[in-house]
């Protein structure tokens, strides 16, 4: 049978005169069926979290002269730093694509005089922005602008 | 006359008289091809065992009586052809609501949620019935037309890991209903709303799992107002710091 | 001891007419209570299923004299003229209230309420919201009511009795179907809003709360049903589930056609003349049934049909104006308008007869207003047109708020001992009815039996043989019904009992439908009679009244009140 919910989901604030089961989780949730996708979306949050004391290292290293940079420079080509990089890379993938996929809908059809461009402009739009971006980082830090 | 096909029903039981907890009960019957998961349920109930109890009313879609979960998802048994089905079924009373008897689940604390997003028309001074209907361009009726479509049948609540998780949460039919008098011309209710939004039951709270919009049968999209809900809930936040008394729409 | 609750009003009912009733009671008077008692929550009304439309003169080319000829002669001449006076003068401000209060009715370029037209009506009057008008309509209201806390809402409670005392109705027995109580709810003023009673039929479009529970309330409590012979066959319903397909269809242009793929409402005459398609219902549907009878009719597994084609009309027109039809043909029909045919024939679709009620909405039992479905004021006489009865629901349900306002300030509480002690024996007459083991009659085979009589007796043709043996088989049904077997003993939510008591309903209301019938030797509106063809004005220009006594159902006749338009020959 299924696992129960919060005891007190869809509650009444006036409990019903007769005794009720307690609220059941859905069955599917939260590994199967299409909650994998999203419980998944939800835990890239992980990745995340664990990049953000990446970029804290690296901005430190930036700050504590060359031979530190280097250091993370070279830490950087473990097999197991690269990995995480790939597996990052994946997420992010994977979440930004969800969430280019969501994001179109969740805009107001107008704010005061002003309407959002079509849903499909918007999602062009996103992901002419993220590979742009992508492009000139790319571009950049391996030294072929500004260098 | 050919014989029937047959097909297995798992059906939960919960009877608080006689039930601790809810059990599962086997039916086995003969079913015509074009039935729905209704008709098969009314076949139990009028032929088999008159003491299954289960809400319908319409049976063609619009009322939202029928709710429940059928093979692990939430569908309008009406709607459901058995043609999709295995030759077991599994039905069942939708997912986080307390069961009141057998596949009837408890509505109260939707339609205390219901309330609290004021779904009404709101308006500083009310118009004469004399000065006629008021105007609204085909446009302006585009723009909540389809969160009015929602027949208030829960196989959204039923859906969302949010309401399974969070008893506070408004939920996505509420906020929909809310969000659609919202944007609605004629409504000035916009402000009250937002604040209600931003309050106990936040629209925060949801994380755009869109399991609401996935299962709606409706095509209402609850995710969408939900999250549009997000949005017109922080400009007003924020309009209300620099303008007196929030931005008007 | 039974529990004792008190309010002003009761309404019993909560679709468009006992929604509306109760706003009109809080709006008259904001310090009433009102209760609203629904077998169901309001949402799942029937008014809910509504696809078409609600008229009321709106354009500049239309006036109350049009609007009220249509309906007088579409009602064919049996409608109280007075009633249709009021009404047609009522419309517009209801459905312009409705507006107020957010109702998304579809819009003209310039922002004004669009209007379609629809079967006859001499020019476009009904204002829609797509085709859904009656949900947008029931949610529009109900959301609307929400504000209000005067109304308290009773839901999934089925009023099993009308609780009188010296000659006013004070109160109701009501089940409560959650917890299986029976408690009393006492008032000064009570609203049957409870709809019709298409269920007593094997085909209709009615969903299965349509079981005439406020009619035989009434009936049961010495007040009259009206004209119930009048049963409305809706001509456009799915084959099988009955599953209505609005007359919009037809009013967007819509074609029927025969096997042959003719157009049989133009190439033979039915009386529609060049109306066609926008002829009648009760005319359309005598068409179909003798275009099956003449053999070019469709075989299916669910007996002959015709097709409705929409194809012409194309994909844009029929997913802006129809889209809820494009998608019920495709998940109970299986076809898509847009490049198939659907499926059709008729289907009991409403009841122009009732609770018999006048321009007030007030009965024959002080204290007792009637509005909607479940009453005859009679608005529709003969036969009804199409999206009066939404509007209906409002003008009158609006009515019978305000006037059941002023008849509780006028009358005082009655002897609360004898009411408590008439709720007591409800409360013990259910709980012998709840589970009874004992006899060998299941439910649903007496129910099956009583809709297949009333189809053979009082379809869309009868005559005198097949109306008497139904009334026979109603008095035979009802002493069966006495010896049911029920098999759920529970007390909490028990449906088996409310369906028990759901076909006690259904036995009043039919055989009051069949007595109706056998007694009006001439065809009239939707009571068609092979063996009386003609209408005769002469000897039936009246109401059938229909009384219950335990004998048998006693008939007797009302006068119509005429008016301005003379009874003429029917003719579009």
């Amino acid at each position: 049978m299924s696992r129960p919910a919060n005891p007190n989901a869809m509650q009444p604030e006036r409990p019903g005169r007769t005794r009720t089961a307690p609220p059941q989780l859905p069955p599917k949730f939260p590994f199967s069926g299409r909650y994998r996708a999203y419980t998944l979306f939800d835990w890239t949050g992980l990745i995340y979290l664990l990049l953000g004391f990446l970029a804290l290292r690296v901005v430190w290293a930036l700050g504590s002269g060359e031979p530190a940079w280097n250091h993370v420079i070279r830490d950087f080509e473990h097999p197991l730093y690269i990995a995480f990089h790939v597996l990052s890379l994946a997420s992010l993938i994977f979440a930004g694509v969800r969430f280019f996929r969501f994001f179109p809908k969740s805009q107001l059809p107008r704010v005061g005089p002003v309407k959002p461009p079509p849903q499909p402009v918007i999602l062009a739009g996103l992901y002419a922005a993220w590979i742009g971006v992508t492009v000139v980082f790319s571009l950049v830090l391996t030294g072929v602008l500004f260098q | 006359m050919s014989e029937r096909p047959k097909k297995k029903f798992i059906v939960t039981r919960f009877d608080p008289d006689t039930d601790d907890v809810p059990r599962t009960q086997e039916y086995e019957i003969p079913v015509e091809k074009d039935w729905k998961v209704l008709d098969a349920l009314n076949f139990i109930k009028d032929e088999v065992d008159g003491t299954l109890s289960h809400r319908w009313s319409c049976r063609m879609a619009v009322c939202g009586s029928c709710g429940m979960m059928v093979d692990g998802e939430p569908k309008l048994t009406c709607k459901e052809p058995l043609s999709s089905y295995g030759d077991t079924v599994e039905v069942a009373p939708l997912s986080n609501f307390p069961v009141i008897r057998d596949l009837v689940v408890e509505l109260e604390g939707f339609m205390d949620k219901f309330k609290s997003v004021k779904p009404w028309i709101v308006r500083a001074k009310r118009l004469a019935v004399e000065e006629g209907p008021m105007r609204q361009s085909p446009e302006e009726l585009e723009e909540f037309k389809q969160f009015s479509m929602c027949i208030n049948c829960m196989l959204c609540y039923a859906a969302c890991p949010v309401v399974a998780n969070e008893p506070d949460f408004i939920g996505p039919a509420a906020i929909a209903l809310g969000h659609r008098y919202s944007l609605d011309s004629r409504d000035e209710g916009a402000a009250e709303r937002n604040e209600i939004f931003r309050g106990e039951g936040t629209v925060f709270s949801c994380s755009f799992a869109n399991e609401c919009s996935e299962v709606c049968p409706k095509h209402v999209d609850p995710a969408a107002a939900v999250n549009q809900a997000k949005f017109a809930a922080v400009i007003d936040w924020a309009t209300g710091l620099v303008l007196p008394r929030g931005g008007e729409r | 001891m039974i529990e004792v609750l008190r309010h002003d009003i009761l309404i019993v009912g909560g679709g468009a007419a006992g929604l509306r009733a109760a706003i009109a009671v809080v709006e008259t008077d904001p310090t009433l209570s009102v209760a609203l008692v629904s077998k169901v929550y309001p949402m799942r009304s029937h008014t809910v299923s509504a696809e078409g439309g609600a008229a009321a003169v709106a354009r500049v080319d239309d006036t109350f004299e049009m609007h009220g000829y249509d309906t007088v002669k579409g009602s064919d001449f049996l409608g109280d003229q007075d009633v249709i006076q009021y009404f047609v003068e009522e419309a517009p401000k209801e459905l312009t209230l409705l507006e107020h209060w957010g109702c998304p009715w579809s819009r003209n370029e310039d922002g004004t309420v669009a209007t379609r037209a629809f079967g006859g009506m001499s020019t476009k009057r009904t204002w829609y919201a797509a085709d859904k008008v009656g949900f947008h309509m029931l949610h529009s209201l109900f959301q609307h009511s929400l504000q209000f806390d005067q109304i308290v809402r009773y839901d999934e409670n089925f009023v099993t009795r009308l609780l009188v005392d010296d000659g006013a109705v004070r109160g109701v027995a009501t089940l409560d179907i959650r917890e299986g109580v029976v408690r009393v709810i006492l008032g000064r003023a009570v609203i049957m809003a409870t709809g019709g009673a298409g269920k007593i039929f094997p085909f209709t479009t009615n969903g299965t709360i349509k079981t005439g529970d406020g009619m035989a309330l009434a009936y049961r409590s010495g007040v009259a049903l009206k004209d119930m012979e009048f049963v409305q066959y809706h001509p456009t319903g799915l084959p099988g589930t009955g599953i209505l397909i609005t007359e919009a269809t037809r009013g967007e242009g819509g074609h029927l056609k025969n096997s042959r793929g003719e157009r049989f409402l133009v190439e033979y005459d039915y009386g529609v003349g060049n109306k066609a398609e926008l002829g009648p219902r009760d005319m359309i549907s005598r068409a179909i049934t003798q275009e099956i009878e003449a053999g070019r009719g469709v075989e299916g597994s669910y007996g002959t049909f015709v097709y409705l084609d929409l194809r012409h009309l194309g994909e844009e027109k029929i997913n802006k104006r129809l889209p809820m039809v494009r998608e019920l043909a495709k998940i109970y029909a299986g076809v898509d308008p847009v490049s198939e045919p659907i499926p059709i024939r008729p289907v009991v679709h409403y009841m122009m007869g009732g609770i018999d009620t006048d321009i007030t909405a007030g009965t024959s039992l002080p204290g007792l207003y009637a509005a909607g479905e479940v009453a005859s004021a009679s608005l529709n006489g003969a036969n009804r047109l199409g999206s009066n009865s939404l509007t209906e629901c409002l003008v009158f349900g609006a009515e019978a708020g305000r006037n059941a306002v002023v008849f509780a300030k006028g009358i005082g509480d009655g002897n609360q001992a004898a009411l408590v002690a008439q709720g007591e024996e409800e409360a013990a007459r259910v709980d012998a009815l709840r589970g009874r083991q004992k006899g060998g009659e299941k439910l649903s085979h007496i129910r099956n039996e009583m809709t297949r009589s009333m189809e053979s007796g009082c379809g869309v043709y009868r005559e005198q043989a097949s109306m008497d043996d139904t009334v026979r088989k109603m008095a035979e049904l009802k002493g069966r019904y006495a010896d049911i077997g029920l098999q759920d003993s529970s007390k909490v939510f028990n449906t088996e009992l409310v369906a028990a008591m759901e076909l006690g309903a259904m036995l009043d209301v039919a055989e009051a439908v069949a007595a109706s019938a056998a007694s009006r030797r001439e065809s009239r509106g939707a009571h068609t009679r092979k063996d009386a063809p003609n209408r005769d004005d002469q000897n039936f220009l009246h109401h059938t009244l229909c009384h219950f006594d335990p004998t048998g159902p006693r008939i007797g006749r009302k006068e119509v009140t005429l008016g301005k338009w003379e009874p003429e020959e029917r003719k579009y």
